[in-house]
């Protein structure tokens, strides 16, 4: 995985906003996962079509957080949707 | 929509060629619940205990015992376990819980098995709280709240829980033959809630490690895979009402009640242990 990536997320897999976090579903294996506010704003950018690149330089705009921590955290977290099957990449 | 269950005679548990869709199993791996096709249909298998054949609407239930078990026994298994599932084929919010009466609304215990939901509930019940259910908590949207309809009329509990709590005098309904539970009839010693009242707060049980009783607020996406692990749901397989029960819980979890509940499972220190739960229910949500 590296920053050129970009995540889709598959037809069976749907979310919904409760409060300022998010809960995915995936219909086909009935996976539930949580994200806290952070995750859900990745999730929410993955939505957008963005890069893992374009996911971070959005986000540096928006946290007080370096480069290099936001990057792990993103790939991080994407690292988990894939293997949950929560998103894909080609 | 009422649900017609019909009782049919007692026959064995003819062979089923094909692989339940899903599966409830004991802690140790026995099977509990199998869950088969039937065309449009449902078949819920409970081994050497009884069939239920459920319409695809979930309004209609077949049960046919296995030769030599009681009607109490298929009755039981039909309130518990059945009837919530299909409550759940119907679109309704039924949850694995236990439920109480108190002056701020309906207070609800959940967990996994062996957490302690009847046994809390079952406490409340005999200090002049009523209770609405110990098992089966359905859950409907009212006009700007969500109310909880009471469940069946009895508590079920383990022999030291019930000699702890309510002692020998207790109406007993006969006994069930899948669990050596002592099923307590509702009476002077725990009285039943009959009347749906708005639901106030949901306790997660913890595993009884913590020192004392402590309540931490869960946010709602915890909250949400909580309240998923402890519903009833019969076609888990069916994206449609997946996706509904989705959206429906995604709604529940909107409010501010859920709290992770702890406390050292002592009997004597029960009556503490509801104060504590009384006071905090009764206190505005603190923030997630």
């Amino acid at each position: 995985m590296n920053l050129t990536d970009k995540p889709t997320i598959p037809a069976q897999v749907m979310a919904r906003q409760v409060g300022d976090e998010t809960v995915i579903l995936d219909l086909g294996s009935g996976t539930y996962f949580g994200l806290d506010p952070v995750g859900a704003r990745i999730w929410q950018l993955i939505g957008e079509g963005k890069t893992l690149g374009e996911i971070c330089d959005t986000m540096l705009d928006e946290y007080d957080v370096t480069r290099e921590a936001l990057e792990h955290d993103v790939m991080e977290l994407v690292a988990r949707l894939l293997e949950q099957k929560l998103v894909s990449i080609e | 929509m009422p649900i017609v269950h019909s009782p049919g005679p007692p026959r064995p548990q003819p062979a089923i060629d094909q692989a339940p869709f899903h599966e409830w199993v004991f802690p140790d791996g026995t099977p509990w619940t199998r869950f088969y096709r039937a065309g449009p249909d449902y078949l819920l298998r409970f081994p050497d205990l009884a069939d239920f054949e459920v319409s695809a609407n979930g309004l209609k239930v077949r049960s046919h015992p296995v030769p030599g078990i009681s009607v109490d026994t298929v009755q039981h298994l039909y309130l518990n376990q059945v009837l919530p599932l299909a409550l759940s084929k119907q679109g309704r919010l039924v949850f694995h819980a236990g439920a109480i009466e108190t002056q701020a609304g309906a207070i609800a215990f959940m967990g996994e098995s062996g957490k302690g939901k009847s046994t809390l509930t079952a406490s409340f019940a005999t200090a002049g709280f009523r209770f609405l259910t110990d098992d089966a908590l359905l859950v409907e949207a009212q006009d700007g709240f969500y109310a909880v309809q009471p469940s069946h009329a009895s508590i079920r509990l383990w022999q030291d829980s019930q000699q702890a709590l309510v002692g020998e005098a207790a109406a007993l309904a006969p006994p069930v033959q899948y669990t050596p539970k002592a099923r307590i009839l509702s009476g002077d010693k725990l009285v039943f809630c009959p009347v749906a009242l708005p639901l106030r707060r949901v306790y997660f049980l913890g595993d009884g490690s913590a020192d004392s009783t402590s309540f931490q607020r869960m946010t709602p996406s915890e909250a949400l895979v909580s309240l998923v692990r402890n519903a009833f749901l019969l076609d888990i397989d069916e994206q449609q009402t997946l996706a509904a029960h989705f959206d429906q819980l995604s709604k529940l979890v909107s409010l501010p009640i859920y709290y992770r509940l702890d406390y050292p499972r002592r009997y004597e220190d029960l009556a503490a242990v509801r104060q504590a739960i009384i006071e905090h229910a009764t206190q505005e949500s603190e923030p997630a």
